[in-house]
C-alpha cells in the first residue's frame, strides 16, 4: 500500500508530470477567477486538451485544475461580491462585508488557508477510502455494481437541489440519450435513426460541454457589465494567517462535510458550502457578526468548498459512480483510456489512485501559494464582463468538442444540448442528474445482462449487498413522501436544517427563473413526448436489446407525466384564494394583509416575466450565433470562422469598443493557430480547404 | 430594551406577537423586532402589523437575520439587539412528528442567549 504510494510520488517527480500539473493549476486558478465557470467548466476545457496525453499527465492536468478551483473562485466573492462560481457565494456573505471594511486581505487569506487545508484533508480523506473500501469494492459482483449504477442516478436526482419528481426526469432523460448508440448486448443501434453517426453513440464531451458550458455561456452572455468597482486590497495578510489558525476546528468540520457532501452524488460544491456554513452558524454560541464578515463564515465554506471535490473522486474511482458533474467527465475520460474505474482500478491501477491523491494535494498547496502572490495583479481578471469572454470560450469549448471524434456532427449536438441545458437550468431542472445518467445508461446495462445471465431467476436479488443497496434507494424516498405528505397538511416549516441563500439573492441568477410558466410545462410535455416516442420505438428493437430502453421508457413517462400532472395542477386551480389562517385578533387585518401580499405579488411577477423574456432573447440570440458559427466552420473551417464570428460577436452582441473586439480576435486567432503545434489539437476543415 | 419575535402567520405565531405587544411580560415602551421564522415566508409589513396590533404602533420593526435558517436567524437577530428576551409560538408536535421532524422552536430555545418565552395559541392542548 505505501509503497505504491511513493513510488506514486515518485512519478511525480518526472518533469513532464509536473509541467502537466502546474499547466493545470494556473489553468484552474484562471477558470476559477471567470465568474461562472467552476470546476465542471474547469475540466470540460480542460479535458479535450488531454485527449492525445497518457493517462498519467492527463490525470495530473485535470486534478490540479480540480483542486484549485475553488480557490481563486474567492477572489471574485470577496472583492467584487459577485460569486466567481455558486458555490463561491456562501464566502461571498461574510467575505465581500469584511473586504467592504477595508480587511480584504484578511478575508483572502482566510480563505486561501482554508481552501488549501480543504484541500489536503481531502486527499487525505481519498487516501483513507483506498483501504476501508478496497476490501468492501472487491467483494462487489456485477449484481451490487448494478445496484450501485441505479444507486447513483437515483440518489443525484433525489438530493440535487429542487423538486424530486424534476431530478428524477433529468435522471431518465439522461440515461436516454446514454443508450443512443448500438447496444452492448446484441450489437442493434438503438435511437439512431439510421444514422452512422449516431450509431456511435453520443460523445460524453459534446454532452458536457453542451448542457453545462453552452448553456452556462447563454445565459450569462446577458450581464453586462459589473457595475462595481472592486474592494482595494487592503489589511495585512499576516492578520489573517494568525486568525486562521485559531479556527483550525472550523476548518477541519468544514472539510469534513465537504467530503461527505462530495461522497453523495448529485450533492455538490454548493450544497456542500452551505451545509458547512450552516453548521458553522448553528455551533456558534455569538451569532452576531455572522453576514458581517465573521471569520468562521469564510473558513468553514471554503474548506468544504475544496474538499467536496476530493469527496467527488472516492465513489468515483472505487465504484464508478460520479458523485458530481466534473467527476463524471473524469470518470467518461478514464474510460476512454480502458480503465475501468471500480474494483480494477483498486486491483490493477492503484498507482494511478496515488497520483490523483499526491496531485490533488500538491495543487492544493501550490493553489494557494499562487493565490497569495498573484491576487492583487488576477483581480482585475474578474471584472471582465462575460459577454466579452463569450466567444473565446465557445471557440475553445467545440474546439474540445471536436477533438474526441474528429467529427462536426458532434458540434451540431453540443449546439442542440446547449439548448436544452438551457431551458433544464432557466425552468430548475437539475442538470447532475442528467449527466450522470448519461453516463452510467451503460454501465447499468451491462451489469444487468451480467447479473441475469450469472444467477438464475431473482436468486440475485436476496445477496446481502443488494439488499443493503436496496434500502438505501427505498429510504430516501420513503422520507421524501413523508416530507411531502407533512407539508401537504398546511404545516409548511418542516424545520430542518437547510441553508439557501435569502432569496432576494438567489433571484439574480437564471436558475429556476422560468419554474412555474408556461416555458416548464412545456419542458414537461417535451420529455413526456420523448419518452413516448422511445417507447414506440422500442417496439422494434430485438428482445435483450429493448428491456433498457423500455424500462427507461417506461420510468421516464410515469416521472413526467407526474411532473406534467404537477406543472397542470395549479392551472385548473385559477388564483384559489387561501383563505386567511387568521382566526383570533382583527379578520378584517388579516384580509388586507393577505391581499396586498398578492399584489406584491403580481408586481413582483410582471418584473420578473420582463427579466425572463430579456433571458429568453438573449439565450435565443446566443445559440443563433453559435449555429451560424458552425455553418461558418462547414464553409471556410475553424480558424476562417473564428475569425469572421468574434469580432462580429463581440461588437454586435457583447456591443464592446472595436479596439477591444480586434485585439481579442487577433489573440484568438493566434493561439489557434499555435494549438496545434503544441498540444494534439486537431482543426475542422472546411469545405473552401 | 428589545423584545424579539419569532415570528409566523400561524396563531401560535399571532399569539406571540400578541403577547409581545400587550401580554403580562410587555412593557409598553420597548422595541419589538419582528423576524420571520418560518423560510420561504414573506417579511410583514410594518404598517400591517401596526393595523393589526395597534399596540404596537410606532415602535415595531421587522428585520431578517443574515443567515440561512430561520432558527438561527432569530437568535442573532436576538443577539445583535442585546435583546431582554425572545417570544416564541408553539404549534402541537405528535411524538412521531418531534421525532422525525427538526423544529424551529428547539432550535431557538436551545440557541438563544436570552431568556425565551413560549406561548401557546388559545384552546391548543395545555394552553
Amino acid at each position: 500500500m505505501t509503497d505504491a504510494a511513493f513510488s506514486a510520488l515518485a512519478s511525480l517527480a518526472d518533469p513532464s508530470l509536473l509541467i502537466m500539473l502546474v499547466v493545470g493549476v494556473l489553468a484552474g486558478l484562471v477558470i476559477g477567477l471567470i465568474p461562472g465557470l467552476g470546476g465542471t467548466g474547469a475540466v470540460a476545457i480542460l479535458l479535450p486538451v488531454t485527449f492525445g496525453m497518457d493517462p498519467e499527465p492527463a490525470l495530473a492536468m485535470l486534478i490540479g485544475a480540480l483542486a484549485v478551483v475553488h480557490t481563486s473562485d474567492t477572489v471574485a466573492a470577496v472583492l467584487l461580491g459577485a460569486p466567481g462560481s455558486a458555490s463561491a457565494s456562501v464566502t461571498m456573505l461574510d467575505g465581500y462585508s469584511m473586504a467592504r471594511r477595508g480587511q480584504a486581505k484578511r478575508a483572502l487569506s482566510l480563505a486561501f488557508l482554508s481552501s488549501m487545508a480543504g484541500g489536503l484533508i481531502g486527499a487525505v480523506g481519498l487516501t483513507l477510502a483506498i483501504p476501508l473500501a478496497r476490501p468492501l469494492v472487491l467483494s462487489f459482483g456485477s449484481p451490487e455494481l448494478f445496484m450501485l449504477t441505479i444507486l447513483g442516478v437515483s440518489l443525484a436526482a433525489v438530493l440535487s437541489r429542487g423538486n424530486v419528481v424534476k431530478g428524477l426526469t433529468a435522471g431518465f432523460l439522461g440515461l436516454l440519450l446514454g443508450l443512443v448508440g448500438s447496444s452492448p448486448t446484441t450489437a442493434e443501434e438503438r435511437f439512431s435513426f439510421g444514422s452512422l453517426f449516431l450509431s456511435d453513440g453520443v460523445s460524453l464531451v459534446a454532452v458536457a460541454l453542451g448542457v453545462f458550458g453552452l448553456a452556462e455561456i447563454a445565459s450569462r452572455v446577458g450581464q453586462r457589465k459589473v457595475t462595481e468597482e472592486p474592494v482595494t486590497l487592503t489589511g495585512g495578510w499576516a492578520s489573517g494567517i494568525r486568525e486562521w489558525l485559531t479556527h483550525w476546528t472550523q476548518v477541519v468540520r468544514g472539510a469534513l462535510i465537504g467530503i461527505w457532501a462530495g461522497v453523495l452524488p448529485g450533492v455538490g460544491a454548493t450544497a456542500g458550502t452551505w451545509l458547512a456554513y450552516g453548521q458553522a452558524v448553528a455551533t456558534a454560541k455569538d451569532k452576531r457578526k455572522f453576514g458581517k464578515g465573521d471569520p468562521r463564515g469564510i473558513v468553514g465554506p471554503e474548506s468544504a468548498n475544496n474538499s467536496v471535490e476530493a469527496g467527488d473522486l472516492i465513489p468515483t474511482f472505487l465504484f464508478g459512480i460520479p458523485g458530481g458533474v466534473p467527476s463524471a467527465m473524469l470518470l467518461g475520460m478514464l474510460l476512454t483510456y480502458g480503465i475501468q474505474p471500480g474494483p480494477s482500478i483498486v486491483s490493477e491501477h492503484l498507482d494511478l489512485m496515488y497520483l490523483i491523491i499526491w496531485a490533488f494535494a500538491i495543487a492544493s498547496v501550490a493553489g494557494a501559494f499562487l493565490c497569495f502572490l498573484a491576487t492583487g495583479s488576477l483581480a482585475r481578471l474578474t471584472k471582465v464582463p462575460f459577454a466579452v469572454l463569450g466567444p473565446g470560450l465557445l471557440v475553445v469549448m467545440l474546439l474540445g468538442a471536436f477533438q474526441e471524434g474528429g467529427q462536426l456532427g458532434d458540434l451540431w449536438v453540443m449546439v442542440a444540448l446547449g439548448v436544452v441545458g438551457f431551458f433544464l437550468k432557466a425552468t430548475g431542472m437539475p442538470r447532475a442528474p442528467f449527466l450522470i445518467g448519461f453516463v452510467l445508461a451503460i454501465p447499468m446495462e451491462r451489469y444487468y445482462y451480467l447479473t441475469t445471465n450469472l444467477y438464475d431467476g431473482a436468486g440475485w436479488m436476496t445477496r446481502p449487498g443488494v439488499l443493503a443497496f436496496a434500502a438505501v434507494l427505498v429510504l430516501p424516498v420513503l422520507w421524501s413522501l413523508l416530507r411531502k405528505a407533512r407539508t401537504a397538511t398546511g404545516r409548511a416549516d418542516d424545520g430542518h436544517r437547510d441553508e439557501h441563500p435569502v432569496e432576494e439573492r438567489a433571484e439574480v441568477d437564471l436558475e429556476g427563473s422560468m419554474a412555474g410558466t408556461p416555458w416548464s410545462l412545456g419542458v414537461a410535455a417535451v420529455a413526456a413526448a420523448v419518452f413516448a416516442g422511445a417507447l414506440w420505438m422500442s417496439g422494434s428493437f430485438s428482445e435483450e436489446a429493448a428491456l433498457m430502453p423500455r424500462l427507461v421508457a417506461v420510468g421516464g413517462l410515469v416521472t413526467a407525466g407526474l411532473l406534467l400532472w404537477q406543472e397542470l395542477r395549479p392551472r385548473f386551480q385559477p388564483q384559489a384564494d387561501p383563505e386567511p389562517t387568521v382566526h383570533d385578533e382583527a379578520p378584517s387585518g388579516g384580509s388586507t394583509l393577505v391581499a396586498t401580499r398578492v399584489e406584491q405579488r403580481t408586481v413582483a411577477q410582471e418584473a420578473r416575466a420582463a427579466v425572463r423574456n430579456r433571458d429568453l432573447a438573449i439565450g435565443a440570440r446566443t445559440f443563433a450565433a453559435m449555429a451560424t458559427f458552425l455553418v461558418l466552420v462547414m464553409v471556410g473551417g475553424y480558424l476562417a470562422a473564428t475569425l469572421v464570428f468574434t469580432p462580429v460577436f463581440l461588437l454586435y452582441v457583447a456591443r464592446t469598443r472595436p479596439r477591444t473586439a480586434v485585439v481579442h480576435t487577433l489573440v484568438l486567432g493566434l493561439v489557434l493557430l499555435s494549438l496545434p503545434s503544441l498540444l494534439p489539437v486537431e482543426l475542422p476543415l472546411g469545405a473552401l480547404q | 430594551m428589545t423584545v424579539v419575535v419569532a415570528y409566523a402567520d400561524t396563531p401560535p405565531g399571532q399569539r406571540a406577537v400578541a403577547t409581545a405587544a400587550t401580554g403580562e411580560w410587555a412593557r409598553a415602551d420597548e422595541r419589538v423586532v419582528l423576524v420571520p421564522a418560518v423560510r420561504g415566508e414573506q417579511c410583514p409589513d410594518v404598517a400591517e402589523v401596526e393595523r393589526r396590533w395597534p399596540a404596537l404602533a410606532g415602535r415595531v420593526e421587522v428585520v431578517r437575520g443574515d443567515v440561512g435558517d430561520p432558527g438561527d436567524a432569530v437568535v442573532q437577530v436576538a443577539q445583535r439587539h442585546d435583546a431582554r428576551m425572545v417570544v416564541l409560538g408553539l404549534r402541537h408536535r405528535s411524538a412521531v412528528g418531534k421525532l422525525v421532524f427538526g423544529s424551529t422552536a428547539q432550535r431557538i430555545l436551545l440557541g438563544a442567549t436570552c431568556p425565551v418565552l413560549t406561548v401557546k395559541p388559545d384552546g391548543a392542548p395545555g394552553a
